[in-house]
């Protein structure tokens, strides 16, 4: 029976377990796997993250020059990022945001760079 | 006269849908028929798409309670393939992994048994202690459940201080939160009153007819796959087969309130023997030959067998899951129990169908 007590004025005495979500939404833990970010920037369509992609989540089209990521197969295994040969893929500990049509599929267009004029050879 | 009852394929107490058809006699179970394949996805097969390397995620999604322990052993079941010793910390990592799923495990577990006889408070109670878990393997693999933590040749992550010392305040805390659990679970009028002598099993009946896991302990058989398998780490970590006597739902109970504390006393001793240094080793080539890994899952033995035919792709993989191994067990614990005990003893296997069809 005192045990019984000591239960009850402990759970009146101290704060709720759960959270007010969505009011009270808990910080996401920094090594927390949310959503693959691409970079499109040093991208040269090698094509390694498709390729070891395990559900073929990732497209990656040479002759349209896009990166596409369905969101909806994506498994967050991270395979993509260890792969990709010019760290053009991170994670990022956001949630990837799903329900909206245009987060099922993200094409990313990637531009040409322009290329630096070679150095004149040395004389 | 007998009557058919159909329990499931949907019902209150069953996660996952299994179908029972109970013949009742007089409000007496006397004879069972099962039937499966509700949930059969047909994963064996799909592995034949897949590269060796892929298909550890695959076989994580076997079941989502116990899917670092299906990882760890395709990996380790690739690696005796290969015939390659992976790094001693990437061992100690998977263990510790490998315990957290148990802890998670057993947890959830207790709360689904608590809720399957009605008392929901206690149901809370460990779910709320399920958290802390969850949240350390959160914090070490980047997921709650899909943990992906071993990989062919190693594992993914290392283990920081900053987890280490989570891991050792995880532990300090759960165990007082487990033994309130225990008390409860072991001393309660009402629970006893609905567990003891309830579906008994003897030691011998249990061997016999394959049962696994808890479920064998509970009936006296020592028998426990991480002492007795090639896992040699195990042999370090301070480790005691849990063993109860009676066989009966009661019994099997204690057997996971006694491997919860069992597998914080593994964390903590893997964490102090952990040496440093490499968690990876690199495996090249194509696996050929054939190779069988067996490892305790929270439910218990999984099997996996695998068979390599020198390309990128294995030519089979077979998965024994510990439910498959428990139904007929189950088969023999419901006839002479009521109607009312039966959702009891059928959580008592702890069943997980997905494993069961993949």
């Amino acid at each position: 029976m005192m045990g019984m007590l000591n239960l009850v004025l402990t759970n009146i005495s101290r704060k709720p377990a759960t959270r007010l979500y969505p009011f009270e939404i808990r910080e996401p833990f920094k090594e927390f796997k949310g959503r693959i970010v691409f970079n499109p920037e040093n991208c040269i369509l090698c094509g390694l993250c498709q390729k070891k992609c395990p559900p073929d989540a990732i497209t990656v089209t040479k002759a349209n020059k896009t990166w596409e990521l369905n969101v909806f197969r994506c498994i967050m295994c991270t395979e993509c990022v260890k792969g990709c040969p010019k760290g053009c893929l991170s994670v990022s500990n956001e949630r990837a945001k799903t329900g909206a049509k245009e987060f099922i599929k993200i094409a990313v267009p990637i531009v040409d760079k322009p290329k630096a004029p070679k150095a004149a050879p040395s004389k | 006269m007998t009557t058919i009852i159909p329990f499931g394929p949907q019902h209150p107490v069953l996660p996952e849908p299994v179908s029972l058809k109970l013949e009742i006699d007089n409000d007496v179970v006397v004879g069972v028929l099962p039937s499966l394949g509700y949930v059969h996805r047909g994963l064996e097969t799909f592995i034949n798409t897949k590269d060796f390397n892929q298909t550890t995620y695959v076989c994580e999604r076997i079941c989502g309670i116990c899917s670092a322990l299906h990882g760890i052993t395709y990996t380790r079941a690739v690696e005796k393939l290969f015939d390659t010793e992976i790094p001693e910390r990437a061992q100690y990592i998977r263990v510790i992994v490998g315990e957290l799923n148990r802890l998670h495990s057993h947890l959830l577990w207790l709360g689904l048994f608590a809720d399957g006889f009605g008392f929901e408070s206690l149901f809370y109670e460990c779910w709320k202690y399920r958290e802390e878990v969850l949240d350390v393997a959160e914090r070490i693999c980047g997921n709650r459940v899909i943990h992906s933590i071993s990989k062919v040749g190693g594992v993914t992550k290392d283990l920081t201080k900053e987890h280490i010392d989570m891991l050792l305040k995880m532990c300090d805390s759960l165990e007082p939160e487990i033994k309130n659990v225990e008390k409860v679970f072991v001393n309660n009028y009402t629970v006893k009153q609905r567990l003891v002598g309830l579906a008994t099993m003897s030691k011998q009946v249990a061997y016999e007819a394959g049962t696994a896991g808890p479920t064998l302990r509970g009936s006296g058989n020592a028998i426990d796959v991480r002492e007795t398998a090639d896992w040699d780490i195990y042999k370090d970590l301070g480790f005691k087969t849990a063993v109860e006597k009676d066989g009966d739902c009661y019994a099997r109970t204690k057997v996971r309130i006694t491997e919860l504390l069992n597998s914080l006393t593994i964390i903590r001793n893997a964490i102090s023997k952990m040496p440093d240094g490499e968690i990876e080793t690199r495996i090249k080539g194509f696996p050929t030959g054939e190779a069988i890994m067996r490892t305790e899952q929270p439910r218990g033995e999984v099997v996996y067998y695998v068979k390599g035919n020198g390309t990128k792709k294995l030519e089979r993989l077979k998965v024994r899951t510990p439910t498959f191994a428990n139904i007929p067990s189950l088969l023999l614990m419901l006839p002479g129990v009521k109607l009312a005990d039966v959702p009891i003893v059928v959580l008592t296997i702890d069943p997980c169908v997905s494993c069961t069809e993949r």
